[in-house]
Order: structure tokens, then sequence, then C-alpha cells
């Protein structure tokens, strides 16, 4: 070993080396403080790093051991490490990176719970995309035409991964809780501090959008719907309508959307109660012809005022109303920016609102409270290296375009 | 209305033609019948996706049975592809087989009708991002299954350059197909929830697999005798893919912690 030419063995002793340096370090010094790449230290990381990639590759044309960096066997060994500890990221049990756990011993403090910001990971993360990109110099040195697929892979795959490394210590990720009718500009970083936004948030109003109601019969001891291989439900769309599951005829009379309940001495009833706090119900005729069997009530899947109600049907089985599944989680903000701009919007999943580089998220509600919820959380992200990142994402998906030309396209027979 | 109910009726034909299809491969100069039945086996197939489709008013792609509908379809259309690009004669016999194996778990394990769709797969990248994985999943399935045979001791003797320029293709479309899979995820994320890469384990694996069948092509590109350890490579990779599409609903490091699991 160590003796030219290097081959496999040598890689692999790198890699170990990387991998148990990196256990000693995280030892000592605990998981790598993402702070400490914050800007401007990520720019002058990145620029020192490329001029030492670039150099290297102008040696490497004549020094067999950069060579070698920019080599297969470099890049298997190096791939092959890294993928070894993505599938122990995969098998532990991952906590969030910004959780302290300097108090928990044990495996805890080889930091395999917070992998993407420990130092065996991290090493080897580095020494990977150093490869990668010495093995990219070398070919791009030689530009030929057929090497544009090579191209648009390697270095779209070296420019995502380098800029979502270093951008991570730029990456501000907050959530701001807004009570309806309120403005708010104070959020909770990832450290789980309290902090002042350069932008503030007018919560005008938050709707959730529900599925109608549906209907199933559940076992009364085990709760499992039934038929239990294959359960079926009713949903009620539009009301009077009818509906069957197993000997079961179900006739759905009566729909309040909107609906208040009232307990008397032996009889539950709903009314029509426009208000908050509303919960819906349904008035069921049901008919078992086989059995002979007639039952008939409301059924309400309640919430927090009102309570559940189901319609006993035999002394094994009811019928019930499970809690709404939701279609649309919608705010109504104003955004108002430090330098006065005033932006009115509409949040919903996977819309969210982009004002000076943060982009505003709908997350959560107050979920004891339903569709009544008085408060909207939102997650506001700012990441001025996404660009960056994309422009690697849309190289890689030019070059996933020339994986299928580059096939090798022989016909054997 | 089109539900699980109605599969079985659409399943048998389909899987019928591309029998008839499978079995033209092998007769000499029927390539085209052979093309045209398996054809007709995926118009059925995708009336009854279709049909699925607009009774659920919305993409069948939420649930494991609705993931495993489109795996059955592209497995026939990954066959197809390589049938009529390269001659494989045993490719549609082996394409069909792997789609009755799954046709059947749907059979024999029914799920619900369940319409509702949660806000977060409520996007336009939800259909891409599924499909092409899916996709992706039939072609590097069939290439373990190819792997696997060829591992077996009665057969390592057959193993010939045809054999891994059929792997490598298949790997290569795969790859293209996860690779365009995995960033439509990431770019979908970041507008769904805020980030396009926050290792949830769904990710982790996802990750897994791509570094796995890159380490295949990469391996292949310089070592191209030892088609022994291309092909366990081809195995690992797959298992992996596994552990991403199905495992990761029952690993116990990922319990209650992934936000890709949709009952």
């Amino acid at each position: 070993m160590w003796k030219q030419p290097w081959g496999y063995a040598e890689g692999w002793a790198i890699c170990a080396g990387l991998f148990f340096t990196g256990l000693v370090l995280q030892w000592h010094f605990g998981k790598v403080d993402v702070d400490i790449y914050r800007y401007p230290v990520n720019i002058l990381i990145g620029i020192t790093w490329l001029i030492l990639l670039v150099s290297l590759s102008f040696i490497g044309k004549k020094r067999k051991i950069v060579r070698w960096f920019s080599g297969i066997k470099a890049s298997l060994t190096a791939m092959i490490s890294l993928l070894v500890m993505v599938i122990v990221m995969g098998l532990t049990r991952q906590v969030s990176p910004g959780a302290d756990l300097s108090s928990s011993g044990g495996i805890s403090r080889l930091g395999f719970m917070q992998m993407t910001v420990s130092w065996p990971f991290l090493l080897l993360f580095f020494y990977f995309i150093s490869v990668l990109g010495l093995v990219t110099l070398r070919r791009l040195s030689s530009f030929r035409k057929k090497d544009i697929g090579f191209a648009c892979n390697h270095v779209g795959l070296f420019i995502a991964l380098t800029a979502a490394i270093l951008g991570s210590g730029d990456l501000e990720r907050m959530r701001m809780t807004v009570q309806a009718d309120q403005v708010e500009w104070r959020a909770i970083n990832l450290q789980n501090e309290l902090v002042e936004m350069p932008l503030a948030i007018e919560l005008h109003s938050f709707t959730i959008d529900e599925y109608p109601p549906k209907l199933l019969i559940v076992d009364n001891f085990t709760g499992k719907p039934q038929p239990e291989n294959y359960p079926q439900n009713i949903v009620a769309e539009d009301i009077p309508m009818h509906g069957r599951i197993m000997d079961w005829e179900f006739s759905l009379i009566e729909y309040l959307p909107m609906a208040a309940c009232y307990l008397q001495q032996d009889t539950t009833r709903f009314v029509e109660f426009h208000s908050v706090g509303a919960t819906c119900a349904l008035y069921v005729k049901a008919e078992n012809k086989k059995e002979n069997i007639r039952r008939e009530g409301w059924v309400s899947c309640g919430n927090h005022l009102f309570p559940y109600i189901s319609l006993p049907l035999t002394a094994t089985e009811s019928l019930i109303m499970p809690e709404r599944e939701p279609r649309k989680y919608t705010s109504e903000i104003t955004v108002y920016t430090q330098n006065g701009e005033i932006h009115a919007a509409t949040i919903d999943v996977n819309k969210p609102f982009t004002v000076n580089g943060w982009k505003i998220y709908q997350v959560s509600y107050d979920e004891s409270m339903g569709k009544w919820s008085t408060i909207s959380v939102f997650e506001l992200v700012k990441d001025p290296w996404m660009f960056l990142v994309y422009t690697g994402i849309v190289l890689m998906l030019l070059g996933a375009l020339f994986l299928f030309s580059t096939a090798p396209v022989k016909k054997e027979k | 209305m089109m539900n699980w109910n109605s599969f079985v009726y659409f399943a048998i034909p389909s899987v019928m033609a591309w029998s008839i299809g499978a079995g033209m491969a092998y007769k000499l100069h029927k390539e085209r019948m052979a093309i045209l039945w398996t054809i007709i086996g995926l118009v059925l197939f995708s009336v009854f996706m279709a049909g699925l489709w607009i009774s659920l008013e919305r993409p069948p792609l939420r649930t494991m049975g609705e993931t495993r509908l489109w795996y059955s379809f592209f497995l026939p259309v990954a066959g197809l592809l390589t049938y009529s690009r390269w001659r494989y004669n045993w490719i549609l016999s082996f394409s069909t087989l792997m789609a009755v194996v799954f046709i059947c778990i749907n059979l024999f394990t029914p799920e619900i009708h369940n319409k509702a769709l949660m806000p977060a797969l409520q996007s336009p990248w939800f259909a891409p991002h599924v499909i092409v994985y899916m996709f992706a999943y039939a072609l590097l399935g069939a290439a373990a299954i190819i792997a696997c045979w060829f591992l077996l001791p009665a057969n390592r003797r057959k193993q010939d350059a045809g054999i891994m320029s059929l792997t490598d293709n298949l790997v290569y479309v795969g790859t293209a197909f996860i690779t365009i899979g995995m960033l439509f995820g990431a770019l979908w994320a970041k507008e769904a929830w805020g980030h396009y890469w926050s290792w949830d384990p769904k990710e982790t694996w996802a990750a897994a697999t791509w570094m796995g069948y890159l380490v295949y092509i990469h391996f292949r590109l310089y070592h191209k005798s030892s088609s022994h350890s291309a092909l366990g490579v081809l195995l690992i990779s797959f298992l992996l893919l596994q552990i991403c599409w199905l495992g990761v609903n029952y690993l116990p490091s990922v319990q209650g912690t992934s936000i890709h699991v949709y009952n």
C-alpha cells in the first residue's frame, strides 16, 4: 500500500481514516456548528476550496497522486463510503440537527443520530465532493462534444451539493404564529429563540375546507371499520342519498353542515347553528332487510364543543362519522415589509408567498380547535443560495436526458 | 363508477393480451403481433386507471395499492420498449409475469376507495414525481430479476456481453428516471415543505438508492469483465430501492418521523 500506482486499498484507507478522524473529533467537540460557516465565512471557504481544486487539477496533469484523486478508484471508494453513511443514517432514528444531545451518552455521542451535522459524515461528504470536483475538472480540461452529458451530470451535482452545504449556514427557517386580526413580526428560529423579523404578517382569516363527511360501520369492540378485510364507506355528497354497506341500506335524509347538538333525557338532537364552533351532523335511516332491523338517528363526528354521536346498529356494530378530512388550509394575510411595501396574499399548502427573498408557507393551526382555529402558523424561509442549487438541479435534469442517449445501444442476439 | 371492485374485469383481459403478445415474441416474424397485443393489454389496463382517476377525482397515486397499479402498468411498458428496441424474445414473458405478481397483490389485498387527498399532495408535481419513479422502479425491477437469474449457480456460465448490455441499458434509463423523480421531488418539496432536501427517511433512502445505481454505472465503466460483482451491486441497489419504496413504512428508525407516509 501507498506505493504508486495507488489502487482501491488506498481509497478505502483514506475513507476509513476520514471516518475515524471524524469519530474522534465528534467525541471531543460534539456536532459541527452550522453557524460557523455563515456569510461571509462560507463564501471564503468556497472560494479557497475552488482555487485549491483548480490548482490541484493543473498540477495533476503531471502528478500521479492528484491523477489518482480524479480517477475511478477514488470516486468509487468515496461514493461507496458516503453510501454506507447514508444507509446508517437511514437505519438510525434521526433527531433534529438543532436538538441538544450533548448530555446523552453512548451512540448519540458518535453523532449518528444527527448524521447531517456529524464530523464523520461531513468529512466523507467533503472528500466526496472534492473528488467529484477533481474528476469533473480533469474531464472538462480536455472537453469534447460527447462529454456534454458527463458535464451536465457532474457539474450539476457538484454545484448543487456545494451550494447546499455552504448555503446551509445562511439558511433561515422561522416559525411565526399569528392570531386572527393581529399583526405579528416575531418568529421562533430553529434554535427556539424568539427573533424579530424584517417583515410583519396580519392574519385576516384562517379557514379549513373539508371533504364531505363519510359514514362507516365499525365493530363496537375493536373499533375497526367493516367488513374487516375490505372496509367500505359512504361519502355524503348529495343529500338526500342512499348507500349500502354489507347488508345495510342507508338513507341519508338530512345534512346539517353547521349544527349544534343538544341532549335531552333519552334523545339526541341536532339543530342548525350558524356560529363559531358548529359541527356537522347527518340524519340517517338504516335498514337490514336480511335480519329485519330498522334504526334511525343522528350521526356526528363532533368537535371540541360537541360530542361525537354514533348510531348503534346491532349489539356489535355501529354507524359512525369519522373526523372530516381537510381538503385545503387557507390563510388570508397582509404582509408589511420594512421598506413600507404592503402585499395582500392568500397562502395554501403548496402555494407559498414570496416577498423580499422570504417564502411564507402555511404549516399549521390550532389543531384542538380544528376548523375554528383562530391562529395560523407560518414558516418563513430564506435561502440566498437557492439560485445556485436550482442551477445544479437544472443541469442534472439535462444530464438525465443525456443518460438515455449514452446508454450502450448495442443490440445483441 | 369505476372502483377497485371492477379491477378484476380489466386485469384478466389485460393479462391475457400481454400473454398472447409474450407468446408471439417467441415466433419468427410475429414481432408486430407481439407489440400489438401488448399495446392492446396496456390500453385495457389504462382504461381502468383512467376510470379510477375520474371516479376518485384525484390521481390514483396516493396509497400503496395505487402505486402498485402504476407499477403493473409500467412493467409491460418497459418490456415493450426493451423488446421493440433490442428484440429480446423473452423480455415480454418476463415483464408480463412481473406485472401479474403485482396485479395479484392488488386483487388479494383490496383497499378502501378513498377520495380524500391531503393538501400536501395537491400539487402539479404529484403525478410526474410518482409516475416517473414508478416507471424507474419497473425498469430497475426488471434489471434486478435478470441479475438474480444470472447469479444463480446453474446460470452463471450463461452470462454474456449481451445480458450485461441489457442490464446496462435498463439501469441507465432507470437511473435517468430516478434522477428526474428525485429532482422533481426536491423542487416540489421546496414549494410544499420549505426546503428542497430535509433528509426525511424517504429522502435518505432515495439518496441511498440513487447512489447504489451510480456505483453500478461507474463500476461497469471501468470493470467490464467483473460482471458478477456488477450484478451483485445491482441487487444491493434494488434492495435499497425496496426499502425506500416499501420498507420505510415499517423501519423502526422511521416510526412517526417521516412525512412521506400516506397510509
